[in-house]
């Protein structure tokens, strides 16, 4: 697990700026003396943009014990381009403005080489123009659809994730096959839900279903039982996506309104990124399923990849921290960091990237990537990279609630969730 | 990350936090979902009707209890000599300097995370929690660590300030102070960015020894440094007082023995309550949506700057104007008396204030204080990341699991809760004792508690509200 530092197999700040003799003792520190002669072993510099505080603390933490574990990998393999890549982490505060104002130390401040980590869109929002300003390459591990909907520039990259709009549309096949062609959809009435009923809506009339009822929920709402009367009868699917501290509420209360005989449910893991499936208060989702960008438990069919990963994080089949068993991951999403770190090395290797002059090449290597494999490096699965629109695609997966497993009983394909281009961020000058 | 190495390490490095956890009653720092989630499951309504019960039943107790037996509560019993150790304090604070400037350079040139750095950790976590309710319960810690007064007392001795503060200043140089700490910490859009502190520790380390030598240490520490008052403040509930004679007695009865406050420092004690209070109430879905924010959304604290030193500002004069009414409703009940006016019963009230403000801030801060605590050992075992392993403490690993489990996170709600609850049934002991010194009659006594009496069943409701409802930050 993390303890928010950077990585103790890399070369620290300080020790970097004391000059290469600290570098070698670094190295020689870690094990790793794979590096390249001592003229070249100045560190690949990556400023994590951390949300250590603010709304997206929760999961900061586990994308810095992601980020870490990653970077200890990439060390131990050698760094990049026989460099040792050390960490720079600066707080954003899960804040645009105070984002901005990260994203420009890591450039002016740090000289970082590169900047990532970004989880929150309206951090992505906020901070990318300034990256474009200043020429900094910017690969963010968001979800959002901001990149691939061209409102961003040619420095912000997404590689190591898939979007929202292509994980929701990818869920409509599963949905309106299995489940039923009747849907309510129960969101919260903000950004965030709207982009699941918009897209979704689409996507499952493309299946030949439709969206019966849509209910929007104010952001405030703590209680949720009056809505519940407005499914229709008719409803063989509630589509649910609610986040916040009410979600476990709203959870509960549903299963109360429904009682035994309920249509099948269907949700976003988001709403319980984090928290364990077995809580009390949550029997209600025995039978349910969940989109899932990375099964939390280990399937039987578990990838060795999906193994070393887990071994490399430090979580156990369940998900949870090898320290403390309570202690749940943000397991869907957090492997985008580590995939975004090696698509960043092997675009450092294939730009023969050796300082902040190289960042134009650098990203017209990550840009000529396509199909990437399952691997050690991605094992959340394949992916393929889209390099006009700098984002990324992959397989989702949907588990059901089984015996308190989230067992996967689907894995919708990389080509379920393929849409048409926005944007071509290639014809964008640096 | 971690090597097997390090794993099997892992009991014997986690020892130091468990043993901190038994030492809780109950075993965040920011946003837990999963925590806030579980207590809106929990009948916190039946809860908080609960604590507001014990606290109209201790009023209603405590007006048959008669003033004698009063006056006995909070009699503290002498246990002999006492000590003040004062060349060792001294070197303490010596130490405590070189660590306070040790620290700035940590916050300078250390790692740039705030939850990395020690510097922001000690200062938002060890000192305004820690230090902050082990002043108000065990002993008197700032005494002995303030980084102040030990270079001052080393340099310049007891030789006379070049000039003299005016003593009808008061202490409203620290309550202005204290309201500016408080708006950076609440408002500011990075209190805890290691640099960003560091200047700012460094600029008020400054400006207090300067203060100091100009206008004398005693004076400066007890008009202006607004952490000394506070401190000194917050120190009158503890049960022990180990000056000149040892004495120790039920919490509060330093508070009452030392008397009446001046007025500045009667509005200090509102000030902590209010902007304690605020921090709370700022983070809730009910203030967001006041302010029109989403709460699922939260667009960072940049977004809330102005609403959040505003709000903070309008609640502590709304506090304070609540507290005046409040007193004014029971000295206009009890009519003319002699000591009964409105500046003598605010002053003599005021004091009672104090509790609940301790209380509340225990409550407020749990939850983060065990997250950050375990990162602050962290930083502390290695404060530069240079791979050190300084006391065993650098392989510990950072869990919030306790946070996710109903169980515990029921343990510390109600911990939370029961703190608040007995707060201010010791508020309603000290303020009947107060009561008693002002007015002679067991009727006036009651009558002149009336407008504090509903005040203190009303933040009762207020103050687990808080603890109870929704929170988006």
């Amino acid at each position: 697990m993390s303890n928010g530092k950077t990585n103790k197999s890399t070369i620290n700040r300080r020790s970097a700026l004391i000059g290469m003799g600290a570098s070698v003792g670094a190295m020689a520190a870690s094990g790793s003396f794979g590096f390249a002669s001592a003229q070249s072993v100045a560190p690949i510099k990556i400023g994590f943009q951390k949300h250590a505080t603010g709304i997206g603390a929760a999961y900061g933490r586990w994308y810095d014990t992601t980020t870490q574990a990653a970077t200890k990998r990439i060390n131990d393999m050698g760094g990049i381009n026989g460099r040792p890549v050390e960490l720079v982490i600066e707080d954003d505060g899960t804040d645009p403005k105070r984002g901005a104002e990260v994203v420009e130390k890591f450039a002016t401040q740090h000289n970082c080489d590169v900047a990532f980590g970004t989880l929150f869109s309206h951090v992505v929002f906020g901070s990318a123009p300034r990256a474009g300003e200043l020429k900094l390459p910017y690969f963010v591990v968001s979800e959002g659809h901001h990149v691939a909907s061209g409102k961003l520039n040619r420095y912000t990259l997404q590689p190591g994730i898939t979007d929202v709009k292509s994980q929701v549309q990818s869920m409509a096949p599963f949905v309106g096959d299995t489940l039923g062609k009747k849907v309510t959809m129960i969101y919260p009435d903000f950004a965030f839900g709207h982009d699941h009923r918009d897209f979704f809506s689409d996507a499952i009339e493309a299946q030949g279903g439709e969206v019966v009822a849509k209910i929007a929920i104010p952001p405030t709402e703590t209680t949720f039982t009056r809505y519940f009367p407005s499914i229709p009868r008719e409803t063989e699917v509630v589509y649910h996506v609610m986040v916040g501290p009410a979600v476990l509420t709203f959870v509960k209360e549903l299963g109360e309104f429904f009682g035994p005989s309920r249509p099948e449910i269907f949700g976003f893991i988001d709403s319980l990124e984090a928290v364990d499936i077995n809580s009390p208060g949550l029997e209600f989702l025995e039978g349910t399923y969940f989109w899932e960008g990375n099964p939390r438990h280990a399937q039987a069919d578990q990838t060795s990849h999906d193994k070393a990963f887990r071994a490399a994080v430090g979580v156990d089949d369940r998900g949870a921290s090898l320290a403390d068993s309570k202690d749940v991951s943000t397991y869907a999403h957090m492997f985008g960091c580590w995939e975004t770190l090696n698509i960043i090395k092997r675009g450092m290797e294939a730009a023969d990237y050796q300082g902040p002059a190289d960042r134009s090449r650098l990203i017209e290597a990550v840009e000529a990537m396509t199909d990437m494999p399952a691997s050690d490096d991605h094992p959340q699965g394949p992916k393929r990279f889209n390099g006009k629109t700098h984002q990324t695609f992959g397989q989702q997966y949907i588990s059901q609630v089984k015996d308190g497993k989230l067992v996967c009983v689907h894995t919708a394909s990389i080509e379920d969730g393929l849409y048409e281009d926005e944007v071509d961020y290639t014809t964008q000058s640096f | 990350m971690y090597t097997a190495d390090m794993k099997s390490n892992r009991t014997r490095c986690l020892t130091f936090l468990l043993t901190m956890f038994c030492l809780l009653p109950a075993a965040q720092a920011q946003a837990h979902a999963s925590e806030q989630g579980f207590v809106l499951l929990l009948p916190t309504g039946l809860y908080i009707a609960g604590g507001t019960l014990a606290v109209v039943a201790s009023i209603l107790l405590v007006t048959v209890l008669s003033k004698r037996a009063l006056a006995i509560i909070f009699r503290p019993v002498e246990l002999g000599q006492g000590w003040r150790f004062n060349a060792l304090v001294t070197l303490c604070n010596l130490f405590a300097t070189a660590s306070f400037v040790a620290l700035i350079g940590v916050g300078l040139f250390g790692p740039t995370g705030p939850q990395s750095n020690l510097l922001p950790l000690v200062i938002w976590t060890v000192l305004w929690v820690g230090v902050f309710v082990t002043q108000g319960i065990f002993f008197d810690v700032w005494r002995w660590i303030n980084p102040w007064s030990g270079l001052h007392r080393l340099a310049m001795g007891a030789s006379e300030p070049i000039y003299k503060l005016p003593a009808k200043l008061g202490a409203w140089p620290a309550v202005a102070l204290f309201m500016m700490f408080q708006v950076f910490a609440i408002a500011d859009i990075a209190p805890s960015d290691p640099r960003r502190l560091a200047n700012v520790a460094a600029g008020y380390w400054i400006f207090t020894f300067l203060g100091m030598v100009v206008f004398g240490r005693k004076s400066w520490l007890a008009q202006v440094e607004f952490l000394s008052v506070l401190f000194d403040l917050i120190g009158r509930l503890r049960p022990a007082n180990f000056a000149c004679i040892l004495k120790l007695g039920t919490l509060g009865w330093n508070a009452i023995e030392r008397g009446p406050l001046s007025i500045s420092l009667a509005v200090f004690c509102l000030l902590v309550l209010g902007t304690g209070s605020f921090d709370g109430l700022h983070e809730t879905f009910w203030w967001l949506a006041k302010i029109g924010i989403n709460p699922l959304e939260f667009p960072g604290r940049s977004a809330v700057i102005w609403t959040s030193s505003f709000g903070m500002l309008a609640a502590s004069l709304a506090l304070i104007s609540v507290f005046a009414i409040a007193v004014w409703t029971g000295v206009k009940c009890v009519g003319k008396s002699p000591n009964s006016t409105f500046a003598n019963a605010f002053t003599a009230f005021a004091i009672a204030i104090l509790p609940i403000a301790l209380g509340y801030h225990f409550a407020h801060f749990l939850v983060s204080f065990l997250v950050q605590i375990q990162y602050a050992a962290l930083a502390f075992s290695d404060p530069f990341q240079q791979g050190w392993n300084l006391f065993g403490l650098g392989q510990i690993q950072i869990t919030t699991g306790f946070l996710k489990s109903p169980a515990s996170v029921k343990t510390i709600w109600l911990t939370q809760a029961g703190a608040v609850v007995f707060s201010h049934i010791l508020s309603v002991l000290m303020a009947h004792h107060v009561a008693g010194t002002l007015v002679a009659n067991r009727k006036d006594i009651v009558l002149l508690q009336l407008g504090i009496s509903v005040l203190m069943v009303a933040y009762t409701v207020f103050g687990l509200w808080l603890l109870a409802t929704a929170r988006g930050m």
